[in-house]
Order: structure tokens, then C-alpha cells, then sequence
């Protein structure tokens, strides 16, 4: 008997998209100290941002990209970087994830 | 801006949530000017949770659930340890938690709940702004001592007053801010943060009603722990909506950077275990979302008062994670205590530390805090013994499944090889030291 299509499929792209965001591509309320992520061995951020904000650049592995408009803004990210690279601050008034359940 | 043009109230309440809305609807309803600052579009934008312990806004709000959009009531509950191919439940409830006050915990949608709170806060005469965001306070300074005398929000806008409540949540960055800037002293230890992802998703309430055995309106708290969790400090929960689940679970930080593992790919984990899949079966995914818990407890509790300051629920980190994991009412309690303190100290017309001194006294003869310091020691003994959340109860889990297996075999071999299973491998001076400590997580 075939499984009936279970959301544990569900990719977390397809996650986010049901996310709702008021999006705010021209004020990003993250950057990254790129001096600082060189020198960094441990990268936690790569792993343990619940909407995988941070990615390695496939093209230069070392270059951290940051995918803001993604962010569920709980905060791990900055208090996770032992290094303090992450510059985090609220995005601005009623932009960014807007939960309609939370 | 002219003197003349400053608006100038009795208290700001920075934040939105269970904690400043309950210091706001008390402060307004004794009269006072207040103004509610939120950032997210309404309040309950930014913020996540399934359960609601109501106690404290029952003697705010009485009989709110009459009026609340509450999902449903939680007539039971259930602790469920998963082994990859087993499971053990203590399920429990009771009918008497199904009347008025409904032992006092609902599952709710945050956003909503929230939300509705916020109208509430606002009819009892406080002044609601939603979408700014606050940058840090307005200080003044007389004799080398700078007292909080209003907000600076983003784009220049500033609102004066006497007194500035912090609950901006576990994601504070007002309150961490003024702490370096008044000096506030942090608690005994790092306030130790848990992050928490959910999911909710839909199901047609009739399937949830017989998917959980359950009547209209009541509805079920399950609890998981063990496998899916990978060792990390941490478990699960799934809390029946009216027409929604809200399935997540939570997991120290530093457990989660330590193993290296993605909180998303824990829960995708937990949806794929057999006990899990069943309940979710056909359901469809509405909102992803995250938030961090501040689960340090007792000794990460920072002062609570400042010259012209209060903070209360999680930025104060007022959550009690014991086996109890209550947020929302020590968040509410607290906000009512530092309510009514700005309340007497507008009588007595002073506002720096020791006019606002009432609050942590306060605070210290509150049920919040008697919580806390009862399980002060929940992250010393989750950290010092790892095994209580995974090894113990997979043992546990084999042994008592083992007890219920029909092979053939006389009952006292097949009990005698359980038994010796469950020693096999146990080391078992640290279990016994272990399972005497575990006791103060109940």
C-alpha cells in the first residue's frame, strides 16, 4: 500500500514559501563580517539557522552569503557566532516574517 | 523637536507579547497614559508558541476564554518516549479540565492570541503602536547617573515617560542595551538559550478529532522525547488546534552547534518517526517558523530594575523548562507585577531604582519565580546527565516492550532477559546518581 504524500517530503524552500514575509530586499537587517568568517573554522551558522540563512558561495567556499529575506528572526544566529561576526538588528516596522499562526 | 511637541505618557512598553501587554492592560486600567510599542505589523507577528497557560490572565481578563480565540482546551496530556522502533506514552487527562477554568491551558495560534490580547490592551485605554520598531532609550543624566526617560525609534521619532517596561522576548535588543548601559548586573550565570521550530499543519477537524479520540473543543498535549532528538538537550511536542496541528520541538543551542545538526532536519526527523507520521498523515504544511527560549532559568535571571526600567517575561528569562515548560503565564504575571508597581510608583512620584524597587520584590513572592527557583538546577542536571534523555528512556522503552513481547517463552525467562537487557551496558553507579537528581525535574 503506497503512503499517502507526507509533508515530511516537504523541502525547507517549500517551508519558507509558506512563511509569510513582508519582504524588504533594499534593507538588509543582517550582514557578516566576511574578515571575520575566514577565519572562522567552526561555521555554525551554516548549520543551526532554522531557515538556512547562511550558505558557503559555491564559488568561493570561504565567502558566507546571507539570505536575509529568509530569516524567521529568532535570533540564534547571532548569539550562536561565538566570533561575533553576525551584525543582527530588527528588521525595520512591519517588515520581515509575519506569522499568521505562530 | 520643541519641548512643547514631545509627547510625554506615564509609562512605554516595548513589546508586544503575554508580558507587555499584561503590564499594559494593567497599568491603563489603573488609569495611566501608556503607550505600547510593537515592531512587528501587529502585535503577534513575531511571536510563536501553541500553549497558553492562563491563571494569570484569568485575574486580568475573567472568563477570557469566553471571548479568546482559543483553539482548543487541553483535556489531555501525554509523554511519549521514541525509540527508532518503539515507543512507550503516559498519557493522562482528566474531566474536570475540560470545564471552566480548563486547568488552565489552551492551544492557541500565537499570532492570533496575541493579536486579540493587544485589542484588549487597547480598549482598556492604552495606546497601541504597531510596526516601529524601538533602537534603544532616551537617558538623562543628573549627577553621573543616567536614568531611562523615553524611547528613540527608528526614523528619529522619540516618545517620552516615566518609566519604559522592557518585553522585548528572548530576542531583546532593548533590554540587552540598557543592561550595559544602566549597569543592570546579568543573573548568576549566562542566561542559555533553547531554539525552538514548529510547524503548523492543516488537517480537517474531524480527522483531528478522531485521530486524537477527541470531542469538540478539547484537545491534546503530547510531549516527546528520545530518539528523534539525536542526544541533544531537548524534545518535541504536538498540540491539537481546531483545525491545525502545531508539531516542533526545542533544543539547547549549544547541543544543537555541537552535533552539527539543522533544526529543520530535526523535525523533518520527528515527522518521519512511525508515531509521528500517523498523526500528521495527510496533513498540509501552513507556516514554518523558529524562536528562541531562554531556558537558563533561576540563575540567569538579570536585575529586573533600573532607573526608569523594568523587565519582564523572557527578556527577565522567566521559563520555567522543567518538565512543566511554562512561559506564557510567568510572562503575564510579571508583567502585571511590574504594572502594578508603575502604578504605585506614579503615586508616590518616583521612578528610579528604588521607587521602582516594589517589582522585584514583588517578583521574588511570585509564583514565577518560586518556580524558578525550584528547578534552578534543570540545565546543571540536563547537562550533567545526558543519558536521562536518551540513554535511560530507550533502555526503558526496550525493557518494558520486552515485558509486553508474546514469543514462546515462560513469562519469569522472558522478564529475567528484559531485566538483564536493561542492566546490559547501563553504567550503574551514574544511573542511580542520576535518577536521584532527575527528581528535581519534577
Amino acid at each position: 500500500m503506497s503512503e499517502q504524500k507526507n509533508d515530511a517530503e516537504l523541502t525547507l524552500a517549500d517551508k519558507l514559501y509558506r512563511t509569510k514575509y513582508e519582504p524588504d530586499a533594499a534593507h538588509p537587517h543582517i550582514t557578516v563580517d566576511q574578515a571575520i568568517c575566514d577565519r572562522c573554522g567552526e561555521r555554525v551558522c551554516l548549520k543551526i539557522c532554522p531557515a538556512e540563512v547562511y550558505k558557503a558561495d559555491p564559488a568561493d567556499p570561504k565567502k558566507i552569503n546571507v539570505s536575509h529575506e529568509n530569516c524567521l528572526e529568532c535570533g540564534t544566529c547571532r548569539r550562536a557566532c561565538k566570533l561575533c561576526s553576525v551584525k543582527w538588528n530588527y528588521p525595520d516596522g512591519g517588515k520581515g516574517v509575519k506569522y499568521r499562526f505562530g | 523637536m520643541a519641548d512643547d511637541e514631545k509627547v510625554k505618557v506615564d509609562a512605554i512598553v516595548v513589546g508586544g507579547g503575554p508580558a507587555g501587554l499584561s503590564a499594559a492592560f494593567t497599568m491603563a486600567r489603573a488609569g495611566l497614559e501608556v503607550i505600547l510599542i510593537e515592531r512587528g505589523e501587529y502585535a503577534g507577528a513575531k511571536n510563536v508558541g501553541g500553549l497558553v497557560y492562563g491563571a494569570v490572565l484569568n485575574r486580568l481578563i475573567p472568563n477570557f476564554w469566553e471571548q479568546a480565540p482559543i483553539e482548543r482546551c487541553v483535556a489531555r496530556r501525554s509523554l511519549v518516549f521514541l525509540n527508532d522502533d518503539m515507543h512507550v506514552g503516559l498519557d493522562f487527562g482528566a474531566d474536570e479540565w475540560t470545564r471552566p477554568p480548563f486547568n488552565n491551558t489552551f492551544v492557541v495560534h500565537r499570532s492570533q492570541f496575541d493579536r486579540w490580547f493587544s485589542k484588549q490592551v487597547e480598549a482598556a485605554g492604552a495606546n497601541l503602536i504597531e510596526g516601529m520598531v524601538v533602537e534603544d532609550l532616551i537617558y538623562e543624566e543628573t549627577a553621573g547617573r543616567k536614568k531611562a526617560v523615553g524611547v528613540k525609534l527608528r526614523g528619529d521619532e522619540a516618545f517620552y515617560a516615566d518609566v519604559v517596561v522592557l518585553a522585548d522576548g528572548a530576542n531583546g535588543l532593548v533590554t540587552e542595551k540598557v543592561a550595559q548601559t544602566l549597569g543592570l548586573k546579568g543573573g548568576k550565570t549566562a542566561q542559555d538559550y533553547a531554539v525552538g521550530v514548529k510547524e503548523i499543519i492543516a488537517l480537517p477537524k474531524a480527522t483531528i478529532e478522531d485521530r486524537f479520540q477527541l470531542d469538540d473543543g478539547q484537545g491534546v498535549a503530547l510531549d516527546f522525547f528520545g530518539s528523534p532528538f539525536k542526544g541533544l538537550t531537548g524534545g518535541g511536542f504536538l498540540y491539537t488546534a481546531k483545525d491545525s496541528l502545531h508539531l516542533g520541538f526545542a533544543a539547547k543551542m549549544e547541543t544543537l552547534a555541537h552535533a552539527g545538526v539543522s533544526p529543520n532536519e530535526v523535525l523533518d526527523g520527528l515527522k518521519r518517526h512511525p508515531v509521528v507520521r500517523k498523526y500528521i498523515r495527510g496533513g498540509e504544511l501552513q507556516e514554518y517558523s523558529a524562536h528562541l527560549i531562554p531556558e537558563g532559568g533561576f540563575h540567569a535571571v538579570p536585575e529586573l530594575t533600573g532607573d526608569g526600567v523594568l523587565i519582564v517575561g523572557d527578556a527577565g528569562g522567566f521559563v520555567n523548562m522543567s518538565l512543566y515548560k511554562e512561559g506564557t503565564n510567568h510572562a503575564m504575571d510579571t508583567g502585571r507585577l511590574a504594572g502594578e508597581t508603575v502604578v504605585a510608583a506614579k503615586k508616590a512620584g518616583r521612578f528610579d531604582r528604588a521607587g521602582l524597587a516594589g517589582y522585584e520584590a514583588a517578583v521574588r513572592q511570585s509564583v514565577a519565580w518560586k518556580d524558578l527557583k525550584r528547578y534552578r538546577k534543570v540545565p546543571e542536571i540536563l547537562e550533567k546527565s545526558p543519558n536521562l534523555l536518551s540513554l535511560y528512556p530507550a533502555k526503558a522503552n526496550r525493557m518494558i516492550v520486552d515485558f509486553f513481547t508474546v514469543n514462546g517463552l515462560p513469562k519469569g525467562v522472558a522478564q529475567r532477559k528484559a531485566i538483564c537487557s536493561f542492566l546490559r551496558g547501563l553504567p550503574k553507579w551514574a544511573f542511580v546518581r542520576d535518577v536521584i537528581r532527575a527528581r528535581g525535574l519534577m
